[in-house]
Formats: C-alpha cells, sequence, structure tokens
C-alpha cells in the first residue's frame, strides 16, 4: 500500500469564528498538496519525491505558514526553516533562517543530495543555494498582509488575529511508496514575532522530522522548543521500534502525556512501514489530509 | 487492633523501599562523577610527542577537576558541565571556543548546547563568531528566552541584549588551525562534494569537539557540549552538537555528549537513542553506548566518540575513531585521563 498525509499546521482558528469561505480556501490548498503529492505515488514516484512535492505546493500556497505567507519575525522580516528525511538510509537535509529561498524545503534536499552536511543556516545556507544554481527572491515575496497585521495585533499584545491562520503552524508530509520506503518533509516560517536567529523544531532531524524504514517517518508541528526537548519525532519512532508499540500509541503518549507534560501542544502526521497514516494533536484543531491507495482520502481541520 | 493494620502497611514500605532500590540507589551510595571529552579526533599515536600528549593531559585535568570542584562544593550538575566546558573553550588546543577549527572562509563559527536532564530544558546557539563562551549563551538562551535553539546573528544580538561581552573573530584564530585549513583544503581537492569530511585533517593533528556530563549531589544529571565543527566546513554549516538528541541530551536517568562526524549524529539521533535504549529497551549503559558506536554507526558511517553517564553513576566513554581525548572523576576516588584504546 503506498500512502501519502500532510499537515498544514496545529493549532487551528476556533470553529466559530473560521468564515466558510476561509475554510474553503484551507481546504483548496490541502487538497492541492494531498494530491500533488499522491500523484508522485500513484505513477510510481518514490515517498521522497511526494513529500517534497506536497511540502513545495504548501509552501507556495500563502495561507499556510511556511514559505510564501510565512509567519514574521519581530522585525518583519521572514526566516524559513525546512527538513527532509530519507528513510531508506537515514539520509537528510535541512536549512534553518534562510530569507530568500522561495521553497525552503527544496533547498534542504539539495542539502542532503549534493552536499556533505545535513544542516545549513542562514548565509551559509543561502551561498550554497547559489552555488547550486537556484534564484534567490526578495524577502517580500515571503510576506503578505495578513502575515503583517497578526505580528502588528501580537506585538500591540492583542489576540492574534482569528482570520489569519495558526502562528504555531507549521507544514508537512510523510509518505510510504510502492517499494516501503518512508520519507518525511516539514518547512516552517515559525512563530510570529519570534527572535531573529530563532531555530524551531522543523528543521532539527529527530525533533520535528525523522524518517526510518519498517519504523516509520513522522512530521510535527506545534510549539516547537518543546518538541526539541522531547527529541518528539525520533521519540516516536524510538517508541514503535524498542517498545513494539503501535504507531498511534506511540503519538497519542508524546503529545497527550510526555508533552502535556511539559507544557506544550501540537500535532503529528505520521506513517508507519505498512503504510498505514495516523494523525494526531492536541490542540483545537490541525490542518491535515491523508490518501493512501486503499481508497482513503480526507481532509479536516478539526 | 493495631497489629493487623500496621503489618501489612509496614510490608508495602519495605517492599516500595526495595522497589526504590532497584531503580536508585540511595542518596549515601550514589557517587558524584563528571565525564568529559576533548574530542574523538587525537593524533595518531606514531605522531605523537610527549610534550604535546603532556599538554592535552593537562588541559583535560584542569576541565575535569574545574567540573569536578563544583560538584563537590554541593552544586548542581548543571554548573559543572559549564564550568568542564568553559575550561576547555578557553583553552586553544581544543576545538571549541579559542582555537575552534576554521570553516572553508576561514573563520570560526562556533556551536554549544546545554541540557538539564532534571527539568528537560535546554539551550543551545550556532553559527556564532564572537561570542568568547558558546557555553554560557547555551545556557542564557534555556534561562533567559523562551527559545531553545539560536543561530548567527540573531544569536549574537541576544548575547548582546543579555550584557555579554563579544569579541572580535581574531580571539579564536590560531595560526595551527590556519595551518589545518590550507591542508584540508588541499586534502580536498578533486574530492566529491558530498564525501564526509574527516574529523581530524590528518594523522598529525589532533581535534575534536568538547563535553561534559555530571551526576550532582541530588542526582541530577546535565550534559554539555561546545564545538568549532569540522575543519574546511561550508559556511553556515551546523553539526550536532547544538541538536538536542544529536550531540547532546540529558533526562532523568541518561546524559551524553557526543565528537565525531557530527552529520551521522544528526542522522541517527545518536544522544537520545543511547537513552532511549537505555528506556525502552532496559539495556545497560555500556551495552546502550556499545551498539550505538559500533553497530548503528558503523552501518552508516560516522567516526567518533560518546561520553554517557546514568543516574546510578555508570559511566561509559566510547569511540570507533583511533581514540579520544577524555576524563572521569568521581567521588569513589576514580580520576582517569586517557586518550586510546587502552585507558591511557
Amino acid at each position: 500500500m503506498y500512502a501519502i498525509a500532510i499537515h498544514g499546521g496545529a493549532g487551528a482558528v476556533p470553529r466559530a469564528t473560521l468564515l466558510p469561505a476561509r475554510e474553503q480556501r484551507y481546504r483548496a490548498g490541502l487538497e492541492a498538496a494531498l494530491d500533488g503529492g499522491y500523484a508522485v505515488l500513484e505513477r510510481g514516484g518514490s515517498s521522497l519525491d511526494a513529500v517534497t512535492e506536497a511540502v513545495r505546493i504548501l509552501e507556495d500556497d500563502p495561507v499556510f505558514n511556511a514559505g510564501r505567507g510565512a509567519a514574521l519575525t519581530r522585525e518583519g522580516a521572514a526566516e524559513l526553516d525546512a527538513a527532509i528525511m530519507d528513510g531508506r538510509n537515514l539520509r537528510a537535509g535541512a536549512v534553518a533562517s534562510v530569507r530568500h529561498v522561495r521553497n525552503p524545503v527544496e533547498l534542504a534536499r539539495r542539502v542532503m543530495e549534493k552536499s556533505r552536511h545535513v544542516l545549513l543556516v542562514g548565509p551559509g545556507a543561502e551561498e550554497f543555494a547559489l552555488e547550486e544554481g537556484m534564484a534567490l527572491v526578495a524577502n517580500h515575496y515571503f510576506r503578505t498582509p495578513e502575515r503583517q497585521a497578526q505580528l502588528e495585533h501580537e506585538q500591540r499584545g492583542e489576540r492574534v488575529s482569528d482570520l489569519v491562520p495558526p502562528t504555531k503552524g507549521t507544514v508537512g508530509a510523510v509518505a510510504c511508496d510502492r517499494d516501503g520506503n518512508l520519507a518525511a518533509a516539514t518547512s516552517t516560517g515559525g512563530m510570529t514575532n519570534k527572535r531573529p536567529g530563532r531555530v524551531g523544531d522543523s528543521p532539527i532531524i529527530g525533533a520535528g522530522t525523522y524518517a526510518k524504514n519498517g519504523v516509520c517517518a513522522v512530521s510535527a508541528t506545534g510549539h516547537g522548543e518543546y518538541f526539541i526537548r522531547a527529541v518528539a519525532a525520533h521519540h516516536v519512532c524510538a517508541a514503535v521500534e524498542y517498545r513494539g508499540l503501535k504507531l498511534e500509541v506511540a503519538m497519542r503518549e508524546l503529545l497527550h502525556d510526555i508533552l502535556k507534560g511539559l507544557g506544550g501542544d501540537g500535532g503529528l502526521i505520521g506513517v508507519d512501514g505498512g503504510g498505514h497514516i495516523v494523525m494526531d494533536f492536541s490542540t483545537e484543531g490541525m490542518y491535515r489530509g491523508a490518501r493512501d491507495s486503499s481508497g482513503r482520502r480526507e481532509l479536516a481541520i478539526y | 487492633m493495631s497489629r493487623p493494620q500496621t503489618r501489612p502497611l509496614r510490608c508495602l514500605l519495605l517492599a516500595a523501599a526495595a522497589l526504590l532500590g532497584c531503580s536508585t540507589l540511595a542518596a549515601a551510595d550514589r557517587p558524584l562523577v563528571i565525564v568529559i571529552h576533548g574530542g574523538a579526533g587525537v593524533i595518531e599515536r606514531a605522531h605523537m610527542t610527549p610534550e604535546r600528549e603532556a599538554s592535552y593531559r593537562a588541559g583535560l585535568g584542569a576541565a575535569l577537576d574545574a567540573g569536578y570542584a563544583v560538584l563537590e562544593h554541593g552544586g548542581a550538575a548543571l554548573d559543572a558541565v559549564g564550568a568542564a566546558v568553559r575550561t576547555m573553550e578557553d583553552d586553544p588546543q581544543f576545538n571549541a571556543g579559542r582555537g575552534a577549527v576554521l570553516n572553508h572562509d576561514g573563520l570560526c563559527e562556533l556551536d554549544a548546547a546545554i541540557m538539564d536532564g532534571a527539568a528537560g530544558r535546554a539551550g543551545a546557539v550556532a553559527g556564532v563568531h564572537h561570542v568568547k563562551n558558546p557555553i554560557d549563551l547555551a545556557r542564557l538562551v534555556m534561562e533567559k528566552s523562551p527559545h531553545v535553539l539560536l543561530a548567527g546573528q540573531g544569536a549574537e544580538e541576544f548575547a548582546l541584549s543579555q550584557g555579554v561581552v563579544l569579541v572580535p573573530e581574531s580571539y579564536f584564530i590560531t595560526p595551527e588551525r590556519v595551518r589545518e585549513l590550507e591542508e584540508a583544503k588541499r586534502a580536498a581537492a578533486g574530492r566529491e562534494p558530498t564525501a564526509p569530511l574527516p574529523i581530524r585533517p590528518s594523522a598529525t593533528k589532533g581535534m575534536g569537539t568538547v563535553g561534559a556530563v555530571a551526576l550532582d549531589a541530588q542526582g541530577h544529571l546535565a550534559a554539555a557540549t561546545s564545538t568549532g565543527g569540522i575543519t574546511n566546513k561550508l559556511y553556515g554549516r551546523v553539526g550536532d552538537t547544538p541538536i538536542i538528541g544529536a550531540g547532546t541530551y540529558a533526562d532523568e536517568s541518561c546524559a551524553v555528549s557526543g565528537t565525531g562526524q557530527g552529520e551521522y549524529y544528526i542522522r541517527q539521533v545518536v544522544a537520545y537513542d543511547i537513552c532511549a535504549m537505555l528506556e525502552y529497551q532496559h539495556r545497560p549503559l555500556a551495552k546502550a553506548v556499545d551498539i550505538m558506536m559500533h553497530e548503528k554507526l558503523r552501518r552508516t558511517g560516522g567516526e567518533g566518540g560518546v561520553i554517557a553517564l546514568d543516574k546510578d553513576g555508570n559511566v561509559a566513554m566510547d569511540f570507533n575513531s583511533a581514540g579520544m581525548h577524555r576524563g572521569v572523576r568521581d567521588s569513589h576516588g576514580r580520576r582517569e585521563i586517557a586518550m586510546y584504546r587502552d585507558s591511557n
């Protein structure tokens, strides 16, 4: 069985305040990413290509907090983080704090495939992008009026606008292809009003992103600092591998016991070695979607 | 009437005491322990001079004793690992702080992390150029910011906001590291851009990350690691050191600090995985470390070593490289410093 799951961030806006037109936009965005990734699997492509494609589509969609439409730092700039991992051989690539890379997930993949490193940050990561022949874009490409308004609200200490997507949002995808290979990818703008230089869990292999064939692939979204401290994504894989827990049990334990205990919330999507998808969260909602070759296809927010 | 009531109660208390005895040693028996490493990139034995060896041993001894002094005075494991790592950051023969290795552009980019096992708190910095003691800044990130990891200029901005004095890049750069970079660049010419960088530029050069793990009188564990990374690394490259779970990790039962080819340590989530094997597979610390160093890392590649300590004071120091600068000191009178396989 082949399968893909995606998320567009946890901490969804309260149901009562989500306007139908707005909800429609989220659903359309999730659908495009889900089907884009699934099409790769359907034509025999790898899970690595499928998660790259799904995350790239979410990065390009300004309603999600990654790539265009990313949350802004306290200085009003977009600073992007992304990671990708190949479950076949535990190879991984990640970038943090890039300001001019249109699709950070693609740069993360280049780091994995074209450099000897796993994680590149800041101007050094952009230097590498240029060496790889990638065109850089101006920082204002990423900035949207909604995110600007959200930053101003937050800086005035007001409740974050209900009209814009969650500040803790992140996008991610996990997939299992026809050969049973697993992959995971995550991309984010981080928290609104974050300190410049702050790196969350998304580009941290083992925290926000992890994949190991025969065990599971996991992508996380939520309050990144807690996910780093709990080594969240790898924790789930270790619970599956060493304790023989089912993926849903391992994810529930992490979200509802361990992270709750530390004071953090968020969500996870995962797929196990058999292509079985699990999506769970401790927030009010999580923008998410799942599709597999047995006919399952769902999009949900709450 | 009181007898039948107290007896089951006493049995229960005895059973509880026995159970506790199995899982943790009583405070009186539990030793104070500090373990340090000064990197897995040792100079090949044939190239080691007596002067050089004495100098490494003196540097390791100073760090070990600085950390141990904190524990001995009733200080916290967190303070002890901070003191040990700071001592090695200030010593130019180790690859952290002053004397850190240089990136491809000839500059120092420093990474560090610290984790408080009892509280599960952590702080880390990556890619800083002007912070004299990155380990102290990592601790400030943990204690004075809502974040865990700050990178680059943002991390230095935070340092300034905390009153940390910045130093010029020239403070870190030593003539020896400049020569090593030139050598490493020559060796890298013609090599594939994806080929992993060696943990030392050549058999005649010593280098390596520094780190410490400690167990204090309260039974709390902590871990800290600091590094300049790998010679000739790309600008912006971050290794395993500041990645919680990869190069640095501590919880209530286990603390680990790593040194080696960081990319592999990130991919295997080395430090956390050792603790997970301990907790979930109930493996002894030494066995978990052995599996990581000699099975898991052997499979993917990844040369280096780790130091690890559990809540009962068991120590593991292991490596799959030619050697590892290391030391251990505890309240039972053990004090050892070693560099090569045969415990010396």
